[in-house]
C-alpha cells in the first residue's frame, strides 16, 4: 500500500494473492515458450534452423520434416487476406468516423463488432459449405477467364477450380480480420484532434481532403498498429482456414491449389503423430508460429501505444 | 470555379466508395448469419438436445453429449479463469498502480489476448495430457482458462482504473484498510464493467475449437467425467462438417446455429449494459 506505513496482515495476504494472479500471465507466456522449446528440441537437433525453414519435405515415413511448405501457406494466406481486408477496413473506419450520419454510426459500429464476435469455426464451416462452392462455380472460373489469361499473372490461376484452395482460405481470413482492422483504425481516426480538422475545413478543404491530408497522416501509426494486430491474428488463425485449405503439403504457384499452413498442419496431424520426431517437428512448427505472432503483436502494441502517447501530449 | 467543382466531386466519390465498403462489410455479416439461420433452423429438432450421437452414418441421434460437455468445459474454464483474471487485474490497478511491473504485465496480456489459440492447445497437451497419459475435460478447461485470463485481467484493470481515486480516499479517511476499500468500495463501483468483461470473455472462449482439439479431444458417448475426454460443440462441428455423412452436416449446422446465437446474444447484451451504464 502506498500511503500507510502500518500494514494490515489481511492486506498483505490479499496483495500477495493478487500479485500471484497477475504474475500468472508472465508464467503462462514463459511456460509456453519453454515447453514448446523443450518439446521441439529433438527436431531442432536433427534439422537445425535453416534446414528446417527451407526443407519442403513433410514425410512421416522417411522421418524427414521441413517447415517450408507450411510457412509458405501461412505467408500467402496472410498476405492475401491483408490485401483484401485493409482497403475495406479503412473504408469502413472512414465511413463510421467521417461520413455516416450520427444515427448510423452506432448500428454500423455494432454490426462490425458482431462480425468480429462470430467464432472462427463458424467462418470455417460457412466457408466450406457456402463460399467454397460459390468460388469453384462462379468466381474462380471467372478469374481464370479474365486475369488468368494475362501473361505472368496467369500462373496464379492455373488448375481446376475446386474451391478448396489458397484463394478461398485467404478470402475467409480476410473477411475475418476486417473488423479488427476497422475498429482499431476507427479508434485511431478518433484520436485526431477536432481543432486540427476544423482548421483544415476553415481554409476551404473538402471532407475528403481533410481525411486524406489531415486524419490519415495524423493517425497512420494507429492504423499500422491495427494492421499489425490483424496480421498477428491471421498468422495464428486455425479453424477458419482448416476447413478450406485441404492440408496439402506443397509449395504451389497457383492460388487455386490446396495447400497447408502451420495451424492447419497442427490441427490435422497433432493427435496422429505416432513418432517422437514427428510430434517434435509439429512442436517446432508451433514454436515458430508462437515466436512469429508474438513479435508481430508486440510491434502492433508498440505502434498503438506510440500513437496514443502522441495524441495525449 | 471548375477546380472547386472537381474537388467537391472527388470528395463525393471518395465517400461513396467508403459507404460501399461499409455495405460490403455488413453484406458478409448478413450473408454468414443468414446462411447459418437458414441451414440451422431447418436442422433443429428436439433429438439434438436429448439424444447422444447415433453410430456413424446412421440417421437420427443428437448432440446431447457435446452440449453438456461444452457447458462443463466452459463452466470450469470460467471458474478457473475469472478469479485469476479479476485478482490479477486488481493487482495491476491497485497495489501495483503506476509501477513498471504493472505496465509490463498489462502489455504482455494485450499481446497474449491475440496469441494463436492452437499454440495454447499444444502447451496444455505437453503439461497436462502427456503426463497424465490421456485427454481430459480438465485439460480443455485449463486451456480455455489460459485464453480467458488475459482478457478478464485487462478489462478488470481498465474498469478499476475508471473508479475515481477520490472514492478510495474517502474510504481511507474512514480508516479502512486497502483490501476492504477494494472489495467493498472499488469492486462495487466497477462491478457492472467487470461483469460485462466476464460475459464477453465467456462469449469469446465458447467459440474456441483449436485449443480443445488436443486437450478435451472428443467423445462420442455421454460423459460428465472431467477426467475423461469430453465432447464439445466446436470440436464436434469440426469433425461433423469434415465428415462424409449428410446427417453429420445437418447436425453441424444446428450446433453452429446454437453457438452463434449464444455468442451474438451475449455480445449484444454486453454492449447494451455498457451503453446503459456508461451513457454519459
Amino acid at each position: 500500500m502506498i500511503f500507510s506505513k502500518k500494514k494490515n496482515p489481511v492486506d498483505l495476504i490479499f496483495s500477495f494473492i493478487t500479485s500471484v494472479a497477475s504474475i500468472s500471465v508472465i508464467l503462462i507466456t514463459a511456460g509456453i515458450l519453454y515447453v514448446l522449446f523443450t518439446e521441439s528440441s529433438l527436431s531442432i537437433e536433427k534439422f537445425g534452423f535453416f534446414k528446417f525453414l527451407t526443407l519442403v519435405d513433410w514425410d512421416p515415413v522417411k522421418e524427414s520434416f521441413g517447415a517450408a511448405a507450411a510457412l509458405y501457406g501461412t505467408l500467402i494466406t496472410t498476405v492475401l487476406a491483408l490485401i483484401f481486408a485493409i482497403p475495406v477496413a479503412v473504408g469502413i473506419a472512414i465511413f463510421v468516423t467521417e461520413v455516416a450520419p450520427n444515427f448510423l454510426k452506432g448500428p454500423v459500429g455494432i454490426a462490425i463488432e458482431l462480425l468480429a464476435a462470430i467464432p472462427s469455426i463458424i467462418y470455417g464451416m460457412w466457408g466450406l459449405f457456402t463460399l467454397a462452392p460459390i468460388m469453384a462455380k462462379y468466381i474462380e472460373p471467372f478469374l481464370q477467364k479474365t486475369i488468368g489469361k494475362l501473361p505472368l499473372v496467369g500462373i496464379l490461376f492455373e488448375g481446376t477450380p475446386l474451391g478448396i484452395d489458397l484463394l478461398t482460405a485467404s478470402m475467409i481470413l480476410g473477411i475475418m480480420i476486417i473488423p479488427f482492422t476497422a475498429s482499431i483504425s476507427r479508434d485511431a481516426f478518433n484520436l485526431t484532434p477536432a481543432v486540427v480538422k476544423e482548421s483544415a475545413y476553415a481554409v476551404g478543404a473538402t471532407k475528403w481532403e481533410v481525411v486524406k491530408d489531415v486524419v490519415l497522416p495524423y493517425s497512420k501509426l494507429g492504423v499500422f498498429g491495427g494492421v499489425a494486430i490483424s496480421l498477428g491474428r491471421a498468422l495464428g488463425e486455425t479453424m477458419a482456414v482448416a476447413f478450406v485449405l485441404g492440408n496439402n503439403n506443397q509449395i504451389t504457384t497457383s492460388l487455386l491449389d490446396a495447400a497447408a499452413t502451420v495451424t492447419v498442419k497442427l490441427a490435422n496431424e497433432f493427435t496422429e503423430a505416432d513418432k517422437d520426431i514427428y510430434l517434435s517437428s509439429l512442436y517446432y512448427l508451433a514454436l515458430l508460429l508462437f515466436v512469429m505472432s508474438f513479435i508481430v503483436l508486440a510491434i502492433a502494441k508498440f505502434l498503438i501505444l506510440k500513437a496514443e502517447r502522441r495524441s495525449n501530449r | 470555379m471548375r477546380r472547386e467543382n472537381f474537388r467537391v466531386i472527388q470528395s463525393r466519390i471518395a465517400f461513396i466508395l467508403s459507404t460501399l465498403t461499409a455495405l460490403f462489410g455488413i453484406f458478409w455479416l448478413v450473408f454468414i448469419i443468414g446462411d447459418i439461420l437458414i441451414h440451422g433452423i431447418g436442422a433443429l429438432n428436439i433429438d439434438l438436445f436429448i439424444k447422444d450421437p447415433a453410430p456413424a452414418g446412421v440417421e437420427g441421434g443428437g448432440l446431447r453429449n457435446a452440449f453438456v460437455g461444452h457447458l462443463m468445459i466452459t463452466l470450469f474454464a470460467t471458474l478457473i479463469g475469472v478469479p485469476v483474471g479479476v485478482l490479477g487485474g486488481t493487482f495491476l490497478a491497485e497495489y501495483a498502480r503506476g509501477k513498471k511491473i504493472a505496465r509490463l504485465i498489462s502489455i504482455l496480456s494485450d499481446i497474449m489476448v491475440s496469441v494463436p489459440a492452437i499454440v495454447v492447445g499444444t502447451f496444455v497437451y505437453a503439461i497436462i495430457v502427456k503426463p497424465l497419459g490421456h485427454f481430459s475435460g480438465w485439460a480443455g478447461a485449463v486451456a480455455l482458462a489460459m485464453i480467458m485470463i488475459p482478457v478478464v485481467l485487462r478489462t478488470t484493470e481498465d474498469m478499476l482504473s475508471l473508479v475515481s481515486w477520490t472514492v478510495r480516499e474517502a474510504a481511507f479517511a474512514l480508516g479502512a484498510p486497502y483490501y476492504k476499500v477494494i472489495i467493498q468500495v472499488v469492486y462495487r463501483g466497477a462491478a457492472t464493467g467487470i461483469l460485462t468483461g466476464i460475459l464477453l470473455s465467456i462469449a469469446r472462449v465458447t467459440g474456441e475449437a483449436a485449443p480443445l482439439l488436443f486437450t478435451a479431444f472428443n467423445n462420442s458417448f455421454f460423459s460428465t467425467n472431467m477426467n475423461e475426454p469430453v465432447a464439445s460443440l466446436t470440436v464436434s462441428i469440426f469433425q461433423y462438417a469434415m465428415g462424409p455423412y449428410d446427417i453429420w452436416h445437418t447436425q453441424a449446422w444446428a450446433a453452429s446455429l446454437m453457438i452463434t446465437l449464444f455468442i451474438l446474444i451475449i455480445t449484444i447484451l454486453g454492449r447494451l449494459i455498457i451503453k446503459w451504464r456508461y451513457k454519459k
